[in-house]
């Protein structure tokens, strides 16, 4: 089993805003496809999940809408709304731009200076 | 961030509390579900799945609190429960409740209706539509500029005058005294004519029907008439029918087209109108009277001093065409409408608020007491809470919240209270007040008392909060609720009964001030008889061709009123008649100049000319000091004598008495076209007789030198008669109409006859001083009262609390009066602190505050018998409860845990 990374803070909505741009997905079904995307490698606190996704709701962003699951049951789906879709590239351009800065002054060696 | 998609969560998120709470649990149960089946599917055994599963997730009921948390409805839940655990508390203690409420109700109710007050009668009296830019333009004579005066516009003028460029409408009007005819007794109405813009200038609704419309000028004029509110109420018994039914004013006939609201009562000043009239109908036949009064409505955003100038010029102008009826040098001033009331009775006002808000001081101070009273109390409650986690701004939020609770009950009750106490000056002082004010609680008026009630429960709410927040934890959880012994908080108690003390304390002297000053106001001798005496006029009809050539010569005109006195003095129960002009004791007369005959005329000799009939002293009881009043036959001739009333004697004649003296008064003539002079008015009059003084310039002020005249010297077209009858005069008042109708058969009694009594009522400093004194009187009777509870509370809460601790001292042997000092020391020693700061206070202030009330102060008895006062009801508020202490059983109270 490859090692677990815990995430910084304010990485869970991004990940939420950029697991549902892919389609409408129930809570757990986001969950899921979080844990699939990073290759099994994030275990996400269930306890601290749902709050973010009613923030998300509240701001906006997603919009929540009873519907059927694959198995027939009623669960809440939820899709990214347009101020949604615009928070998630500034976020995603904001999150790369700054790894991109960390990473490249992690990578300056002794003497480059 | 969307605020809409916020405000929508928020919403259903209140509104629909329960469905929300189903859907989030479901959500949750849903992902529980999945989960557990998702873990079957990889082969995890049954009950373990869903253990996982449940306990990875958390529990689906408490979900819905972190739904909430989430969405920041966090802090407004909080809210909700400080504010559901304030109310349960104070209805757990229903006492403390109703008397820390009804202290703030008190305070808050008295400020609102103070507020209220001051709004409908100087912020917003007038229910005409840009009542703020609504001008009354008025002449000021330079020679005296203390001398206002209408002035009016002749028809031409007025049109010229309209086109003024800073004026948006001009309103021109004239009062008209006329007969209600067509009834058995002719009865008089106040009519008042308006330019046929009125429905347009003043923008009020009528209640019923229409105003004046620009419609009613044509042909002439249209006979339609608008009536008052008060009129319509008096003679048509309020009917909703009136529309379209006529009304006989001076035998013809007027078609009822409107009625106008309570609120509009036009005009103040000169005289509100019963019925409003088209200016167009107002035929009169002396060309003289054809004039109008204006009343100027500004163009928006146009400062009244840029139009003055203006108009200004153009009011010389017509002055030159018609120099006699314009001062020699004057200059046109435009004065808002608010103006004459804003003088005297905005001073009374704003110390009235003064009052108010002092009682709200120590109504304020009075919750704070309580609080801190009973926060000992609650000590072991609040160090538990504190001991469990709660945070100092936790515990100063609710109790702060429990203020607000308070302070918000206060304020209803007090809204509801103020409607009627807005009302009350209006009734003790009915003519300092604009007709048009109408008291009503509005949206301003809601929302100062909602600030208000704010600012009351952050005053009084946050020293107790800050105190009780910081308990001291061991010993409050160790001893239980009751045996503490009082020491805490105990300095700023103290500091806030002594505060309170002192308050109540000068409000107490200045409402002593007030009632002593309205006492020498009521004591003052009066030197005539006011108690059984009407005052009615009678005016003639000058503008009826046909009647007034029967009584348009002088001697017919004495005879004419000399018929009427003789008929009224028939009536049985009339004791005597007498005839005056321009005389309503305690005001008469003009000033004039006068000139004695061998006495070298200074230039400040002057003195109060009244003409009169020879009765009008035996009517009112003058006595005759020396000397005589002239009879008959020179009362018809008017010239050649004179009587003088003391002042006069003692001022211009000190050496010999003034009887037999020649005396003459230059200004004592007369060319207008109604006003029959006699042939030598200012011709030289022999004193005749001295009578004693009466209040000839207003109460409280020094009786000025008069010379009375025979009313008949300068012939007016009115009289006014003075009748003492046996018991109320107004109970006379339908066999007086018949004895003058039986004299002309259309004469009728002007309206607005009144007793001398209800004159001397409405005196400006009478009225003044009785609204002062009544007001200050119960704001000084609620300060007591509120200090009395103040203190009562304080010294139960703490015989209550102390009750062990006064078990052990009895039983260690301390005596009862011992145990009775203990318990009232900290108390009673804080209250008179306040009494003596309070008094020492009072000597600084009452100098001022005499000043601004227009009298002397109440001098040091006045004071001292307020301190024995406030000092005797302290003690007894002490005493009172602290026998309880003292009365205790030892036994009993060891035992009491």
């Amino acid at each position: 089993m490859p090692d677990l990374v815990e995430l910084p803070q304010g990485a869970l909505e991004l990940l939420i805003l950029k697991a549902i741009s892919l389609g409408p997905l129930h809570g757990y079904g986001i969950l899921l496809r979080i844990q699939q995307m990073s290759g099994d490698r994030l275990e996400i606190l269930q306890g601290s999940f749902y709050p973010v996704i009613y923030r998300l709701e509240t701001r906006g962003w997603i919009s929540g809408e009873w519907g059927e699951s694959e198995n027939k049951r009623r669960a809440r789906f939820y899709r990214l709304t347009a101020a949604g879709k615009r928070q998630l590239k500034a976020e995603s351009e904001r999150w790369s731009d700054m790894t991109g800065l960390v990473a490249s002054i992690l990578k300056v060696a002794p003497g480059e200076l | 961030m969307s605020t809409f998609a916020r405000i929508r969560t928020w919403w259903n998120a209140l509104a629909h509390r329960e469905s929300v709470r189903q859907q989030v649990e479901a959500e949750l149960e849903f992902h529980i579900e999945a989960w557990a089946e998702d873990l079957i599917r990889r082969g995890v055994p049954r009950d373990e799945a869903w253990h996982r599963a449940r306990a990875g997730v958390g529990r689906a009921d408490t979900q819905s609190e972190k739904y909430r948390d989430a969405i920041g409805l966090r802090l407004f839940d909080e809210f909700g429960g400080d504010l559901r655990y304030g109310l349960r508390g104070l209805l757990r203690n229903p006492g403390f409740a109703a008397i820390t409420v009804l202290s703030l109700a008190i305070g808050i109710g008295a400020t609102t209706a103070m507020f209220s007050l001051i709004y409908a009668v100087l912020l917003h009296p007038f229910p005409y539509a840009g009542a703020d830019r609504i001008m009354n333009p008025v002449l000021i004579n330079e020679q005296d500029p203390s001398q206002l005066r209408w002035f009016a516009l002749w028809r031409p003028q007025f049109a010229e005058f309209g086109e003024a460029k800073c004026i948006r409408s001009l309103l021109g009007f004239r009062n008209k005294s006329e007969e209600l005819s067509g009834k058995s007794l002719p009865e008089d109405v106040q009519a008042v004519y308006l330019t046929e813009n009125a429905g347009q200038f003043f923008g009020v609704r009528p209640l019923l029907g229409r105003m004046i419309e620009p419609s009613d000028a044509e042909g002439g004029g249209q006979p339609v008439v608008v009536l008052n509110y008060r009129f319509w109420q008096r003679h048509f018994q309020a009917a909703g029918d009136v529309i379209g039914k006529t009304l006989e004013l001076d035998h013809a006939m007027y078609t009822i087209v409107g009625v106008m609201p309570r609120s509009f009562a036009f005009d103040d000043t000169t005289g509100v109108g019963d019925v409003y009239l088209p200016a167009a109908t107002l035929h009169e036949t002396p060309a003289g009277l054809r004039f109008l009064i204006p009343w100027v409505k500004l163009k928006r955003g146009i400062i009244a001093s840029a139009a003055s100038a203006q108009l200004n010029a153009l009011v010389h102008a017509f002055a030159r065409q018609n120099p006699q009826v314009y001062p020699k040098k004057f200059h046109l001033a435009l004065q808002p409408i608010v103006t004459p009331y804003q003088q005297d009775t905005g001073r009374a006002l704003y110390l009235l608020l003064a009052g108010v808000l002092l009682v709200l001081l120590i109504g304020c101070a009075n919750c704070s007491i309580l609080l801190l009273a009973r926060g000992a109390a609650r000590r072991h409650e609040l160090a538990m809470r504190s001991a469990l986690g709660a945070s100092r701004w936790r515990i100063v939020r609710q109790l702060i919240m429990e203020a607000l609770i308070i302070s918000f009950a206060g304020a209803a009750f007090g809204v509801v209270a103020s409607w009627w106490l807005a009302e009350l000056p209006m009734h003790v002082a009915r003519n300092s007040f604009p007709a048009e004010s109408v008291i009503h609680i509005d949206l301003p008026i809601l929302g100062f008392s909602i600030g208000l009630a704010l600012a009351c429960g952050m005053l009084f709410g946050i020293a107790p909060a800050l105190r009780l927040s910081r308990p001291d934890l061991a010993p409050a959880v160790q001893s239980t609720a009751r045996r503490i012994a009082g020491r805490h908080g105990h300095r700023r108690l103290n500091a806030l009964i002594a505060a309170q003390a002192a308050l109540t304390l000068l409000l107490m002297a200045t409402g002593a001030m007030a009632i002593g000053a309205f006492l020498r106001v009521t004591h003052i001798p009066l030197g005539y008889d006011p108690h059984d005496v009407l005052s009615a006029g009678i005016m003639t009809h000058f503008s009826d061709a046909a009647e007034w050539a029967a009584i348009e010569s002088r001697s017919s005109r004495t005879a004419y009123f000399e018929r009427i006195r003789q008929q009224m003095a028939t009536v049985p129960g009339v004791l005597s008649v007498g005839i005056s002009i321009d005389v309503d004791p305690p005001y008469g007369g003009s000033e004039q100049k006068f000139e004695l005959l061998g006495r070298s005329s200074g230039p400040e000799q002057d003195a109060r000319i009244l003409e009169v009939g020879r009765n009008f002293f035996s009517a009112l009881r003058v006595p005759l000091r020396s000397g005589r009043v002239w009879d008959e036959v020179e009362n018809q001739r008017g010239d050649g004598v004179a009587v003088v009333n003391q002042a006069f004697a003692e001022r211009y004649t000190p050496q010999r008495s003034p009887v037999g003296q020649q005396l003459r008064l230059p200004d004592l003539v007369s060319h207008a076209p109604l006003v029959a002079a006699s042939p030598s008015s200012s011709g030289f009059r022999t004193i005749i007789g001295v009578v004693g003084d009466i209040p000839n310039d207003g109460l409280g002020h020094p009786v000025l030198p008069a010379v009375y005249v025979p009313y008949t010297t300068l012939m007016m077209p009115y009289a006014q008669y003075n009748i003492r009858t046996r018991g109320n005069p107004l109970s006379y008042m339908h066999a007086l109409r018949a004895s003058v109708a039986s004299v002309a058969s259309d004469q009728q009694i002007s309206r607005g006859a009144s007793t001398l009594e209800s004159e001397l009522a409405s005196d400006p400093q009478w009225s003044r001083q009785r609204l002062f004194s009544i007001l200050f009187g119960s704001f000084s009777a609620m300060a007591l009262l509120l200090a009395w509870v103040g203190l009562f509370s304080v010294v139960s809460y703490g015989v209550t609390q102390r009750t062990a601790e006064f078990g052990v001292r009895m039983a260690l042997g301390a005596s009862r009066t011992h145990i009775l000092w203990v318990a009232v020391r900290a108390a009673l020693l804080s209250a008179a602190g306040g009494i003596a700061v309070g008094a020492i206070t009072e000597l600084f202030l009452s100098r001022m505050l005499a000043q601004w009330m227009n009298s002397r102060s109440a001098g040091a008895a006045g004071l001292f018998a307020v301190i024995v006062l406030f000092a005797i009801s302290t003690i007894a508020a002490c005493l009172m409860p602290a026998s309880r202490a003292a009365s205790i059983d030892p036994c009993d109270a060891l035992r009491y845990e």
